[in-house]
């Protein structure tokens, strides 16, 4: 049972489309497994179909109807690409952890080590390729160094579970944090954790080896 | 209501149909257009389904594109683009309306859902950054909840027709921040400005007006 999703903050930026697409990426992932989530969603886009009925209506140039009509057609190529392309051939999920579809599109270079039992494979979306998005694989009972965010972060647990003294995230758990949060995620021995993460701004870990790790990664 | 099955339509492979004449729908007022129920969108969009209807086309036309267009003007588009837009999301209401459930979504949602992605498809062109994710799948999420229950989509499409009743009945500074949240391109730091508010308050003040939209929503009758 999800116990964490993503606040109205956050639906009603990717309800209007104003979320940058590689945060808006990350909520998509929860809303792909969670049924209530895309409800609120669907309850918000209904704002904005209300939004739609109650303005004046804004008369079109004379011919628009007519080219209208021109473009319907001329379309008659399905609207759906053939196919979707695959994901990152180098990224290999853990035995069981299924691949987000969502994902397809990123492009990655695969895994690289960070630390004992921790790696990480950056994503690029090709339409946000500046956005800091990750994957993370944690080892059981690992443990990411103490940090707090210069922007906000979010979250999407795929497999495994995690305290950070806060609270516990299990999978399809979301979580979004910011600078006022300072947290240690450490994953239960049950279970090697894999999530997606969003980092809006540079983490700043606590003590100088992680520091350097956090800047190597380029977290 | 049961669902409806459309017949998938092949606007390449139809013959020819007679035009809809243009004065017809180019000039109607607002004063003189009756708002259309519910029920008479939902039948304009399951004759375009199902026959391509060009009347009914013609129909929601008349009806949604000024509106889109209006919409888009209000949230910053340019009038140009904003026009072109919402003649695309016309085209795109033709091309898809076999997808279209009245059981999910109400047709202006569903209208919603498509020019906000054409709005956000046209940024990224213009900012240079393909999308080769395949066409408006976002609007997906509308219609994917196929295996959830009968009648929880049902509830959810009554609901969502209590939707505008509950913006009106919204405090107005509630009001404000969801059609904010909407209209302004960096909506948070509009809203901070425009109610006097900190930044960091925004988001609270947001959550409270959605949650305040939901109980609402909820009680209302359907």
């Amino acid at each position: 049972m999800t116990r964490h999703h993503p606040g109205d903050d956050l639906l009603i930026e990717l309800a209007a489309g104003r979320l940058r697409a590689a945060m808006a990426l990350v909520v998509d992932v929860h809303l792909d497994g969670c049924a209530a989530c895309r409800e609120r969603l669907h309850l918000l886009d209904a704002v904005g179909g209300a939004l739609i009925e109650e303005g004046h209506p804004d008369p079109l140039a004379p011919e628009a109807w007519a080219r209208t009509l021109e473009r319907i057609d001329a379309a008659a190529v399905p609207t759906r690409r053939a196919s979707a392309p695959r994901g990152p051939s180098r990224i290999r999920m853990p035995a069981g952890v299924a691949w987000p579809r969502r994902l397809d599109a990123c492009r990655s270079r695969g895994w690289t080590w960070m630390g004992p039992g921790m790696r990480f494979a950056r994503l690029e979306l090709p339409e946000d390729p500046q956005a800091r998005l990750f994957l993370l694989r944690i080892g059981p009972g690992r443990s990411l160094p103490l940090h707090t965010h210069e922007g906000t972060e979010l979250t999407q647990v795929l497999t495994g579970t995690f305290d950070d003294g806060r609270d516990t995230f299990a999978p399809g758990d979301f979580d979004a944090t910011d600078e006022t949060v300072m947290h240690q995620p450490v994953v239960r021995r049950t279970g090697e954790c894999v999530c997606l993460a969003y980092v809006g701004g540079r983490l700043r870990f606590q003590g100088r080896v992680a520091e350097l790790i956090g800047g190597w990664v380029g977290m | 209501m049961g669902r409806v099955t459309h017949h998938r339509m092949h606007p390449a492979g139809q013959p020819a149909r007679p035009r809809v004449a243009a004065p017809h729908v180019a000039i109607v007022t607002p004063a003189q257009a009756r708002m259309p129920t519910t029920d008479e969108l939902n039948e304009w969009m399951r004759a375009v389904a199902g026959s391509g209807d060009r009347t009914a086309f013609a129909a929601l036309f008349r009806h949604f594109a000024p509106r889109l267009k209006s919409f888009l003007v209000r949230s910053g588009t340019g009038d140009a683009l904003a026009e072109e837009l919402a003649q695309e999301a016309m085209v795109q209401l033709w091309r898809r309306a076999a997808s279209f459930d009245p059981a999910r979504a109400q047709v202006s949602t569903w209208l919603y859902t498509i020019v906000r992605n054409l709005r956000i498809d046209h940024h990224r062109r213009r900012t240079g950054v393909v999308d080769d994710r395949g066409e408006l799948d976002e609007t997906d999420t509308l219609i994917a909840d196929a295996e959830a229950q009968p009648e929880a989509l049902l509830l959810a499409a009554q609901r969502e027709r209590g939707v505008r009743r509950a913006l009106a009945a919204l405090p107005p500074e509630q009001a404000e921040v969801l059609r904010l949240s909407f209209y302004e391109e960096h909506a948070h730091a509009a809203i901070a400005t425009n109610l006097g508010i900190p930044l960091g308050t925004v988001k609270s003040r947001i959550r409270r007006a959605v949650a305040q939209l939901r109980q609402l929503v909820e009680g209302l009758e359907p």
